[in-house]
């Protein structure tokens, strides 16, 4: 699903991480763990495309970053779903609508499957009653599981997850990793960047960890 | 209604405000070209010339040679003058009997001819000229060169003025336009990279704000139509054969035309703009 060999990740001219392998099969549940300004969020962004690979190889998905060209980004980024570490939910059209664009954005027209997948979606997060709201009229907590409600909906390979726990109570961010573990057992590729360390005792998985610009196995 | 929906929908009352104050623009400009040619007809409207006629011409040949130049492909008018008519015309002006004075009328008969819009060109009157000159009862062939240039280069230099104002004009409308459409498309340039970062294709982000684009294009011409319509109704009767009702369909074509096209295609442009700029520029961006 993902396999990185020797990539290098340079930004404005400083490299962030140097010479990395990773390797994430599907049905995998990993972390991506390191200090603040590692370097993780950076890593997930050359996964969906937004920072270019220029050195090493990269493969996602079945697509090569290294020569991907503009027009097929967006198919790469159909086959991931997003968790962002600021939940970039669009702020001018409620919840509902957020998850439509998603689907209808990917081809999908079938207003009936679109009507299922996303009440389904919205029940999973708990956020039944709550479709009609604009996010910003939402807690925080509540607009992350937008985000998450929104990652999932279009039935991804990849999850890639920016501190999806961020702001929720540890209630609700169990909840959260259920779904995401049980998605990983259903096949999905998850990948979680996160400081949380409680959350990796609870529930093991896949440690990468980003120390002194390198990527290693623990 | 909430605080931010008001917002939002007072930025787009401004846009089609402004896209409409720039299309009346456009709809006057396109009035005043429409309607130049009959302004120039106008002021061409008194070039003509008169054809002296020689002492010993019989009435009938007279007669003949009215009706001759009055269906003449260039003429508008022909009138006979008696010579009679011609000195008490020609006493009025002067007020002095100079008929008394030289003891006879020293005046000719003559007919005086009115020209059609299309023949007022120097080298066309030259041209109608050696064509009467042959007839044997004419002694004279006359005109006013210097009014006949000064009408016509004044014409010229009117249209020329016209044209580069309506140039100079179609240019700031074009950018005026293109940035109030800009400007709109602007405040959801994070949207349209949200919409990237999940998985949507140039085409499906862009066609959205086309089409709201061209909506507001749609509405503003509509608007303008209204106010030049208003306008002509409003002018005509103090413009007759000038200002006409003829020509307001082609003003409104117009006008909705410019509308569709320039706030489509600046709205294309703009979405892409933002599709293309990456998210660090973007921040910076005011
Ligand atoms: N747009 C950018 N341009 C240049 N450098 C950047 C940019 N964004 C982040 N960086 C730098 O890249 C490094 C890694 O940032 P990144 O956001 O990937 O860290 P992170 O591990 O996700 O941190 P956090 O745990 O706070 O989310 C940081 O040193 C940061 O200063
Ligand atoms: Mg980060």
């Amino acid at each position: 699903m993902i396999n990185y060999k020797g990539v290098s990740i340079v930004r404005k001219k400083v490299t962030i991480l140097e010479n990395i392998n990773l390797s994430l099969n599907a049905g995998d549940f990993a972390y991506l763990t390191g200090n603040v300004g590692s370097g993780k969020s950076s890593l997930l962004k050359t996964i969906y495309a937004e920072i270019p690979v220029e050195t090493g190889t990269a493969k996602v998905a079945g697509y090569s970053l290294n020569d991907i060209e503009r027009n097929e980004i967006p198919y790469l980024r159909r086959k991931l779903g997003i968790i962002f570490q600021d939940y970039r939910l669009l702020n001018d059209r409620n919840i509902y609508d957020n998850l439509k664009f998603v689907l209808e954005a990917a081809e999908i027209s079938d207003r009936k499957e679109i009507r299922n997948r996303i009440s389904e979606v919205i029940s999973k997060v708990n956020l039944e009653g709550r479709e009609n709201k604009m996010p910003y009229e939402l807690s925080g907590g509540e607009q992350q599981r937008a985000g998450i409600a929104r990652a999932i909906v279009n039935n991804p390979q990849i999850i890639l997850a920016d501190e999806p726990t961020g702001n929720l109570d540890p209630d609700s961010y169990y909840s959260i990793m259920e779904i995401l573990v049980k998605l990983a057992k259903a096949g999905t590729c998850v990948l979680i960047a996160t400081h949380n360390q409680e959350l990796i005792e609870k529930y093991p998985g896949i440690n990468y960890h980003i120390e002194n610009k390198t990527l290693r196995l623990i | 209604m909430s605080n931010t929906t008001w917002r939002v929908r007072s930025a787009y009352f401004t846009s089609v405000v402004s896209i409409t104050l720039v299309l009346l623009m456009i709809g006057i400009t396109s009035l005043l070209i429409i309607n130049a040619h009959k302004l120039s007809d106008y002021a061409k409207s008194n070039i003509g010339f008169t054809v002296f006629l020689k002492e010993n011409v019989r009435p009938i040949e007279i007669d003949r040679l009215e009706k001759t130049l009055s269906i003449a492909k260039y003429s508008k008018s022909a009138k006979f003058v008696s010579k009679e008519e011609a000195s008490s015309k020609l006493i009025n002006e002067l007020g002095e009997d100079f008929i008394e004075l030289m003891g006879y009328n020293p005046l000719p008969n003559s007919i005086e001819i009115l020209l059609k819009p299309e023949y007022t060109q120097e080298d066309s009157i030259n041209s109608i000229r050696r064509e009467i000159l042959k007839n044997k009862s004419v002694d004279e062939f006359f005109y006013q060169k210097s009014l006949v240039l000064a009408i016509n280069e004044n014409v010229k230099k009117l249209s020329l003025i016209g044209i580069i104002f309506t140039i100079l004009f179609l240019f700031i409308s074009v950018a005026l336009i293109n940035n109030t459409v800009r400007l709109s498309i602007f405040s959801k340039r994070f949207l349209i990279q949200t919409a990237q970062l999940v998985g949507a294709s140039d085409k499906f982000i862009r066609k959205p704000f086309v089409i709201k684009s061209i909506i507001s294009g749609i509405l503003s011409a509509s608007f303008a139509s209204l106010a030049v319509t208003g306008i002509v109704l409003i002018l005509k009767s103090d413009f007759k054969n000038i200002i006409t009702v003829e020509g307001i369909w082609q003003i409104v074509s117009i006008t909705f035309i410019f509308g569709i096209t320039i706030t489509g295609i600046s709205g294309s442009r703009a979405v892409s703009q933002f599709l293309k700029t990456d998210s660090d520029k973007l921040q910076l961006e005011e």
